[in-house]
């Protein structure tokens, strides 16, 4: 005889455990979610994050404060620029030097370019995800004309390493002006594009109007910030509030939403890209002559055409150990890499001038100022080279020998840098980057901590997407404009 | 719902308006390129391949080891013997292609070349040897195109810290 089931047991209801992720494309890169969903809706959601870990904070220990720069770049590769300037604003207080006007207008030239090349790239995923497809290839197109922008000023398009602790790496060139101004006449037509596609779009609404609204009170609970934050109505803007580059010197609004949903989010970001079109212009307006690094010898590294008089190949130069200076240290003899010194303890060193390869290493390591530079006395013999050392070292030669002292002192250890703390935090497109760095008086960060804006967003997209059905978790994880290089750093 | 709004709703007004767009668009020209038929303009300075520079015939670089000590990838390794640079390697996969090495040499000896096509099936070839490095500078950086480089590219330089000559200005309405 079958035995019938009660009625209750048949359809009782469980909840559904999904994994979305990390290789899932609409979660913007390695982000892995666990869904709990009763029926569609969800009721439990937790990220995973920590997929693209490489360590860049116990890297940034390890290295100087010049060698961890490219780092910052693979943080958030979608707009390093900002990282590298977050990271060089970050060094320079701990250094206690400031950029000359003119790079700090660059900087500011270039983070707000960023800024626009994130916000395409937000947009068209975004819209890609939503299921806008057109929006996706408009926005490439143009981001594409910003990446070969960042190519002409650094010789690369997306890690480009351009800022510099001082400065930036080189001047622009008056083929960048132009062509950037090419670009700043046309981008805002295009901004429009992208508004007549989507803007009023009924599918679009309805996929954004309403998903993910969280209060002004609630965002600030939950560590919000940038355009994620300023669409609950916040007029929180790093830029404005603690000014550093040239933002205190250009005039720009700080777009805000008012429901806090996605839709306002989006709305935000798109007038931001206005305003940093709008900044851009004033900056170039106000672009000041002058140079581009800071003038601290000690910080930043000394002009190569100085040294040439040594380094250039044409001068023919030789080393040669003055046996009256020399008090046998050794220093030297350890240092040279070609093994070329020979010497005992307390007895004046010779060079093999046969084995020397003119690297400039044992001038560099000498405290006694017993090694010579002998211009022309390549080839010599010995009797020769003691003739010309004899010889009064002229005022460039000894220039020369300063800058290349400096040069190499900065690459091999890096500037000393003053002991304390600082935390430095820059407007990057996803919201307050952090940089925190603890120096206990050596060549190497004690502590590099990195508060990504990308990390915190990502915590709060649970409480986003409570309640919401499953397909609006891909467009809150878009709206929070998370790249998870920078959450997992 | 007002009229307006119910006259946008049924006669689909955004979404055609958008539709044109597209359709506009379909005329004008494309801006992806054919690859391999076609290559995109390079920008001078481009941080691809490196090349060791010669001046004479010979190679500039001495030996000193301070790209070596500054690349964050640790991905340079220089050998001496005897007076000359018997190994300079260059571990193409772990290169961040950051461009340090270009600013730490002080003797400008290393550049970053144009070439960016140089994937291959073995480890082998993307280990870039002394003679592999000298040849890309006779590739890459013919005539004075090297000379240039260095001018541009290596930096910091004096005017770097003071104002050069013809400094690029905005030049529109102030």
């Amino acid at each position: 005889m079958i035995k019938m089931q009660e009625p209750e047991k048949i359809f009782e209801t469980r909840e559904l455990n999904v994994n979305m992720g990390p290789q899932h494309p609409a979660t913007h890169g390695v982000l892995r979610v666990v869904l709990d969903l009763d029926g569609e809706t969800i009721v439990r959601l937790t990220p995973y994050v920590g997929y693209l870990h490489r360590g860049i904070e116990k890297l940034g220990e390890s290295l100087s404060y010049f060698q961890a720069l490219p780092l910052t770049d693979r943080m958030d590769y979608v707009s390093a620029m900002s990282n590298n300037i977050g990271y060089c604003v970050a060094v320079e207080k701990l250094y206690g030097i400031e950029p000359p006007p003119r790079a700090k207008f660059i900087r500011t030239i270039v983070g707000e370019l960023s800024r626009i090349s994130n916000h395409l790239l937000w947009l068209a995923t975004h819209a890609l995800d939503i299921g806008a497809m057109t929006v996706f290839l408009y926005c490439f197109r143009e981001r594409e004309w910003i990446l070969e922008l960042f190519e002409m000023i650094c010789g690369a398009r997306l890690t480009v390493t351009y800022p510099r602790v001082g400065g930036v790496r080189n001047d622009i060139s008056k083929e960048f002006i132009d062509h950037l101004v090419k670009f700043l006449a046309e981008f805002p037509s295009r901004i429009l594009e992208y508004e007549t596609l989507i803007d009023q779009n009924r599918i679009w609404l309805q996929r954004t109007v309403g998903i993910g609204v969280i209060s002004a009170e609630e965002a600030i609970n939950w560590g919000m910030t940038g355009p994620t934050l300023r669409g609950s109505g916040i007029p929180y803007d790093i830029r404005k509030f603690m000014p550093y580059d040239a933002y205190d010197q250009v005039e720009f609004e700080i777009p805000i939403g008012t429901a806090g949903d996605t839709y306002d989010r989006y709305r935000c970001r798109m007038l931001e890209m206005r305003q940093s079109v709008k900044i851009i212009i004033q900056c170039l307006e106000k672009l000041p002559a002058g140079p581009v690094m800071a003038d601290a010898p000690k910080f930043v590294l000394p002009p190569k055409d100085k040294m040439l008089i040594i380094t250039h190949p044409v001068n023919e130069i030789a080393y040669f150990i003055d046996e009256k200076a020399c008090k046998g240290c050794g220093m030297c003899l350890r240092a040279c890499p070609a093994k070329a010194i020979t010497g005992e303890k307390k007895k004046p060193h010779k060079i093999d001038q046969a084995l020397c390869l003119q690297c400039a290493t044992c001038f560099v390591t000498c405290k006694f100022k017993a090694l010579k530079i002998v211009p022309g006395g390549k080839g010599q013999t010995e009797e020769k080279l003691v003739e010309l050392a004899a010889q009064p070292v002229s005022d460039e030669l000894k220039q020369a020998q300063e800058a290349l002292v400096a040069h190499f002192d900065f690459i091999k250890k890096g500037p000393k840098v003053p002991e304390g703390e600082v935390y430095v935090a820059t407007e990057v497109p996803k919201g307050e980057l952090g940089f925190y760095f603890v120096s206990d008086g050596t060549h190497k960060p004690y502590r590099m901590r990195v508060r990504s804006p990308s990390f915190i967003h990502a915590g709060c997209l649970e409480r986003l997407c409570k309640g919401h059905l499953v397909a609006d978790v891909i467009a809150n994880i878009g709206t929070i404009d998370i790249v998870l290089g920078e959450c997992d750093r | 719902m007002t009229f307006k709004h119910f006259i946008k709703t049924i006669t689909f007004i955004e979404i055609l308006k958008g539709m044109a767009l597209t359709l506009r668009r379909m005329f004008s020209k494309a801006v992806t390129i054919q690859y391999p038929d076609e290559r995109r303009k390079i920008a001078p300075g481009f941080r691809g391949q490196h090349a060791l520079s010669k001046r004479g015939g010979k190679a500039k670089c001495v030996g000193c080891g301070l790209c070596a000590t500054i690349c964050p990838s640790q991905c340079i390794s220089i050998t001496r013997e005897k007076g000359q640079v018997t190994k300079y390697q260059i571990e193409l996969l772990r290169c961040i292609y950051c461009g340090f090495c270009v600013e730490a040499c002080p003797y400008g000896a290393i550049s970053l070349t144009e070439n960016y096509e140089y994937s291959s099936y073995n480890k082998q070839d993307l280990m870039m040897t002394k003679e592999k490095l000298l040849s890309n500078w006779d590739k890459y950086m013919p005539g004075t195109k090297g000379e240039e480089y260095y001018k541009k590219f290596w930096r910091p330089m004096s005017e770097d810290f003071g104002t050069p000559p013809g400094q690029a200005m905005y030049g529109g309405k102030r």
